[in-house]
């Protein structure tokens, strides 16, 4: 029981772990082993991929042409699993045979990178092309295998264009089109010499346009022809499809073809030599070859904008010539069951740019798209090719209900007209159900199963219907006056407190100055605690007065002269006086007359007067005031 | 005695604050009418009926920025783009972040005839940008926090610790209260010294000098923002964010604060 439990649970992570977006790259062969300029096709396919995919770039595979040929991508869901999954597909072409090892192909997906996994080729030769192999391994110093590895110094190609015993044509076969029409752009080599193609020196400069390159025929078609009385073989040497995206004028450079020549030109038995031969050989070992470089001229081409007469609404720029048909899976549903239709629109066109047929909003159903397959292939000289739309429509209701018919519209340039294709339409019988179709929660997350929002119109916002209540700017003005208010309070504090410190630090470093300064403050303080004992009638409070006048004074005065308390005499405190206000200063008198009066009535027994007592603070006063005067 | 002469003085008091809030009351209640009426003529599609309403509301609550918001949606209705503009970018000043003003204040400028190009420099754009995100008070109560901040963590060290007040917090906040200062002096510049204003009429010449005699510069069309420069008589200097300028007839433009 617990083994099944556990099975089963771990089968179920395995599915949902795909379920949940397990992206897997791989690529395949459908073939390992060809001929020479046999097709092997090439597929790259990633599942569990979400959102959109480019198509990867193949890396150069030495010995090889590649051509991509188009991408079908596959959504599926089944019993609540769910799976999708994106084919590229290429057309490699060998050019040479032996072993190659395509090695893995970096494919990016979601920002992260995969790389495939290595493909083995066995490519044999072509029987036909048995002599030209036996020529190419004599012409090269290489070991006897044949290896194509060897690196042979080239002589710089020769731009000779007033040769007229070789030249390459560019054509197209039309020069007025329309956007997204094909024109065929064909390279012809006119030669009396002993040649063969070695390719492309510089690419064509085609902007603006969409290509599609022809694959190399087998067997190159050549013909001798006549030119301005000379006798040329004519050979068709590269074929290009090639789509403008919008209408303007064009000059198409079509870059350099190099060749290679045998040196001299034979009069006759040239063109005996090239019927026998393949036109990519030439020459036997001992022949001297120089290698051209062959410019066309530039083409010109005219691309017109579409006529705006009889244009459809739904037409969405695509050209060529196609058929459409429809067809849905079941006529007989349930009520929120899926029912697929597929499209199918084929022809000959630029197939990429096909758009699926614009569905309207439906009452009746839910609509989501599931699957599209490109396929291109080439039918002569003309790009064609098919594509495949799966869309699935959910009933809402029951009952019968209409798929409607839906159009596609193209412009057909052979007859410059506008054409509208439409499916038929579909009645479905629906039956009610109680059960609700629910999507696989996989699948509602993804991009492609949701709706954009479409803005149908603008306009401006609606009224508000409920008036703000006025505490917010009774808020912002009482806020404001409370804070500068607080903030008022807070400097004047701030300059207390600063003033406070500064005076701190001035008596940390001068104490005597502390001393003079908080001097008459502290006498005071003591003076106002006197008041009650002045006006007592008790020898004793008497005594203590008088003790604490004279103790205030002393106080007061060590204070003010940095002087010690204790154990100041008169004498010393003459002598300050004396100092500073000069011995026959009436104040000096007073002062010392006041520190006897202490002395003597501290230990008088009998009750003082009260007028001494006055007397005695006044003289304190009057010594505070001067001397505050003289000394600060 | 006293205790007497203070009681009667408590209710006096008491009674004078119920009259006074009685009043406030009654005031409430009839700008709520107004504006519930003024929303019903709307509702209503009567828009002439409800920007009147509106307008009377704003004379006893000039600090509604709904208020404003209302008044322009209903000059919107009317067609009147100036004046919708001009209450948009009223009630925009009161509350600088809401979301519907912008968008309606935009979308009726995208609906204008002449088109403006801002050539001002990419900071003064951000500035003007930034600033407009604030109120007025907004601004001074930031900067008044801001020192409060700074001075009473000085107090506060001053009096319960010792030493001065030099740690690196106390410096980030003198920062910020510099950065509050200039955000304030920018406010103030760009309130008061760079006054914007809308254009009311459908066609407005604008001249080289402030007279219908003087040559014109150029035309501009309702609803546009301009700067006020100066003001001489009945005339007006005004500045594009183009950086073109010229003289108006005041009585073409309104300002938006004031």
């Amino acid at each position: 029981m617990k083994i099944l439990l556990f099975s089963t649970v771990m089968f179920l992570s395995v599915a949902l772990g795909l379920e949940a977006g397990e992206v897997v790259v791989t690529a395949s062969a459908d073939r390992n082993s060809a001929k020479v300029s046999d097709e092997i096709h090439l597929t790259i396919r990633i599942e569990g991929a979400q959102g959109s995919l480019q198509a990867p770039r193949l890396p150069g595979f030495d010995g090889f042409d590649t051509f991509y040929t188009g991408r079908s991508s596959q959504i599926s869901f089944v019993n609540g699993r769910s799976s999708s999954s994106v084919e590229f597909s290429y057309v490699l072409v060998p050019q040479k045979p032996g072993r190659f090892t395509l090695k893995g192909i970096e494919v990016q997906v979601e920002g992260r990178a995969y790389t495939t996994g290595p493909i083995n080729l066995e490519i044999v030769e072509d029987a036909n092309q048995v002599s030209r192999t036996q020529t190419q391994t004599a012409s090269y110093t290489s070991a006897s295998t044949g290896s194509s590895q060897q690196t042979i110094q080239e002589p710089e190609p020769v731009f000779a264009p007033g040769d007229e015993n070789i030249f390459v044509k560019a054509t197209v076969d039309k020069t007025t089109i329309f956007p997204n029409e094909q024109v065929l752009l064909t390279y012809s080599l006119y030669t009396r010499y002993d040649t063969r193609y070695e390719g492309f020196e510089e690419e064509p400069g085609v902007s603006g346009f969409w290509i599609e390159e022809f694959p190399p025929e087998r067997e190159v078609k050549r013909e001798t022809v006549r030119v301005g009385g000379m006798r040329y073989v004519k050979a068709e040497i590269k074929k290009l499809a090639l789509f403008p995206t919008t209408a303007a004028d064009y000059t198409i450079s079509p870059g350099k073809i190099k060749v290679s020549i045998r040196q001299e030109p034979r009069a006759t038995s040239i063109f005996d030599e090239f019927f026998n031969d393949s036109f990519f050989t030439g020459g036997g070992f001992f022949a001297r070859r120089e290698n051209r470089l062959l410019e066309p001229p530039p083409i010109a081409l005219k691309v017109v904008p579409f006529p705006s007469r009889g244009k459809p609404e739904d037409f969405k720029g695509t050209v060529g010539n196609f058929r459409m048909s429809a067809s849905i899976d079941k006529a007989t549903v349930k009520q929120d069951e899926p029912v697929t239709m597929t499209l199918v629109i084929e022809g000959e066109g630029n197939i990429e740019t096909l758009h699926k047929p614009d569905i309207p909003e439906l009452d009746e159903f839910k609509v989501y798209d599931a699957d599209t397959a490109s396929n291109l292939y080439k039918s002569g000289d003309v790009i064609a090719g098919k594509k495949t739309f799966e869309v699935v429509f959910i009933p809402v209701k029951a009952g019968n209900i209409r798929i409607p018919k839906l159009s596609f519209s193209y412009f057909n340039p052979r007859l410059e007209t506008y054409q509208t294709l439409y499916t038929p339409e579909f009645v479905l019988n629906v039956t009610p159900s109680e059960t609700k179709f629910k999507l696989p929660v996989a699948l509602s997350e993804k991009d492609e199963f949701k709706k954009q929002i479409k803005v149908e119109g603008r306009d401006i916002h609606y009224i508000r219907e409920r008036m703000p209540p006025r505490d917010i700017n009774v808020f912002y003005r009482g806020a404001i006056q409370g804070i500068l208010f607080a903030n008022i309070l807070l400097t004047l504090l701030l300059g207390v407190g600063l003033f406070r410190d500064h005076q701190e630090r001035l008596y940390a470093r001068d104490n005597a100055l502390r001393r003079r300064r908080r001097a008459k403050a502290f006498a005071e303080s003591r003076m106002r605690r006197l008041k009650s004992l002045m006006h007592s009638k008790d020898p004793e409070k008497s005594n203590r007065y008088f003790d604490e006048i004279g103790k205030i004074l002393t106080q007061y005065l060590a204070d003010k002269f940095g002087l010690s308390v204790h154990g100041m005499t008169e004498y010393d405190l003459e002598r300050t006086l004396t100092d500073t206000f000069g011995s026959e200063d009436p104040l000096s008198k007073e002062i010392l007359e006041l520190h006897q009066i202490c002395e003597e009535s501290r230990f008088a027994k009998a009750q003082v007067s009260e007028s001494l007592k006055q007397r005695a603070m006044k003289i304190l006063r009057e010594t505070i005031q001067r001397v505050e005067k003289t000394r600060r | 005695m006293k205790s007497c002469l203070n009681f009667k003085k408590v209710v006096l008091g008491g009674v004078v604050m119920m009259l006074v809030m009685q009043a406030g009351f009654v005031w409430a209640a009839e700008a709520m009418s107004s504006f519930d009426e003024a929303n019903q003529s709307y509702r209503d599609g009567n828009y002439e009926e409800a920007a009147r309403l509106y307008t009377r509301t704003l004379e006893e609550n000039p600090d509604s920025g709904n208020l404003y918001y209302n008044l322009g949606n209903a000059y919107f209705r009317l067609n009147k783009l100036g004046l919708a503009i001009l209450n948009y970018e009223k009630a925009l000043h009161r509350s600088p972040r809401d979301a519907d003003i912008r968008y309606n204040l935009n979308y009726a400028r995208g609906l204008l005839e002449y088109k403006v190009e801002d050539k001002r420099n990419w900071y003064m754009k951000a500035v003007e940008a930034f600033l407009q995100y604030f109120r007025w008070e907004e601004v001074i109560l930031g900067t008044l926090i801001s020192y409060l901040l700074v001075v009473g963590s000085w107090v506060f060290v001053l009096f319960f610790a010792n030493g001065l007040p030099w740690g690196w917090g106390r410096k980030a906040l003198i920062v910020l209260f510099l950065i509050s200062l200039i955000f304030l002096g920018a406010k103030n510049i760009e309130r008061n010294m760079m006054r914007d204003a809308i254009v009311l009429e459908k066609n407005v010449s604008v001249h080289y000098g402030p007279s219908s005699a003087d040559q014109v510069a150029f035309q501009m069309g309702e609803g546009l923002k301009v700067y006020v420069m100066d003001r001489r008589e009945k005339w007006s200097r005004i500045l594009l964010a183009s950086g073109e300028s010229g003289w108006v007839p005041s009585s073409q433009i309104s300002e938006v604060v004031g």
